[in-house]
């Protein structure tokens, strides 16, 4: 098995010192690697990013994570971005990443993803530069996100897409339909389809459910901590190795 | 739709309510829901920290002085555990 650990809107804030590294203590134990789904902080200071970097200090597996709409509030992006990865931890942004687990090669694509809504009910690139410019960032997100799928095809046994917002509407559920569009967004979802995956992780929507699938079939997982209720939630996946003697 | 004679209406103070919550540096929460009936403000949702929750409690109190703050909120529990799901 390749065991993954997942969770999302951890919000590290000076207030909860201690709170997630005790959540984590057996978690290399338990798991190959670690995904943080976003929302590392509460508002996106370097400081709380120093805090986030000394909770997951004591996990002994790979920490792999993507950011959230909190951990860009203060604009500080690139200085956290700088502040996690000196901890080592790998931050993806639309890029990937692969880890030795289970005896195979896990491939990691991550992006922040952005919302929009989804197929029939969403936001169009028409009329006002900003809503052209909301529609844009999520169609740039999707991009990233399948090309760094994508380049894991021939460097992966299985993959992984790693995400804060929603690919699919089954995961809010719970949430006010009206804020569905500030969620999450169906390109998400039509990108990891096009790209293949055999498993999405995703945070953001606190009030949300836990389990999804996209159209193309690909188990989609809400691993915020509202809605796991746990430090994080364990996936196994099924050994299948890919054979790249073959052409 | 009013919070009372020649007061707020409801759904404005709730709006304001959750814009204090996300912009205040000491809450920065953007998930907590709040209802008002009368001089009552009901709020419900989990957070992250017991401190956060108070913190929750205090900013809403500062913002309607003449109401009372019912505190609904829960703090998610952050502990190891729970099933394993396998996947294909």
């Amino acid at each position: 098995m390749t065991r993954i650990a997942a969770v999302g809107d951890i919000h590290v804030g000076a207030d909860s010192v201690g709170r997630v590294a005790a959540g984590l203590a057996h978690v290399g134990e338990r798991a190959d690697v670690l995904l943080l789904a976003g929302d590392l902080t509460r508002c996106g200071s370097v400081a709380e990013a120093e805090l986030v970097a000394a909770e997951v200090a004591g996990a002994t597996i790979p920490v792999v994570a993507v950011l959230g709409n909190h951990d860009l509030h203060a604009d500080q992006g690139t200085e956290v971005v700088a502040t996690l990865a000196g901890a080592g931890i790998t931050v993806l942004d639309g890029t990937s990443t692969t880890v030795a687990a289970g005896g195979v090669v896990l491939g990691i694509a991550g992006a922040k993803g952005f919302g929009g809504g989804f197929a029939g009910a969403c936001a169009s690139a028409f009329g006002e530069r900003a809503m052209k410019a909301f529609v844009e960032e999520t169609r740039q997100e999707a991009a990233r996100l399948h090309d760094a799928l994508v380049g894991l095809r021939d460097r992966a046994d299985r993959r992984v897409a790693l995400l804060h917002y929603s690919p699919v509407e089954a995961t809010l559920r719970g949430e006010r339909r009206e804020i569905y569009p500030f969620l999450g967004s169906h390109l998400l979802a039509e990108a990891v389809d096009t790209a293949g995956a055999d498993l999405v992780v995703h945070g953001h929507a606190h009030n949300g459910s836990e389990r999804g699938v996209t159209p193309g079939g690909i188990p989609v997982r809400n691993v915020a901590q509202p809605v796991i209720r746990h430090a994080y939630r364990v996936f196994d996946l099924a050994v299948r190795a890919v054979d790249r003697s073959v052409a | 739709m009013t919070d009372d004679a020649g007061g707020t209406p409801a759904p404005y103070l709730v709006q304001h309510i959750q814009d204090a919550l996300a912009a205040d540096d000491r809450t920065r929460e953007l998930g907590v829901d709040a209802t008002v009936a009368g001089r009552r403000v009901v709020l419900t949702g989990t957070v992250a920290t017991e401190p956060l929750r108070r913190a929750i409690v205090a900013v809403v109190a500062e913002l309607v002085p003449d109401h009372q703050v019912v505190n609904g909120l829960a703090v998610v529990p952050a502990d190891e555990g729970g099933d394993v799901e396998e996947l294909p």
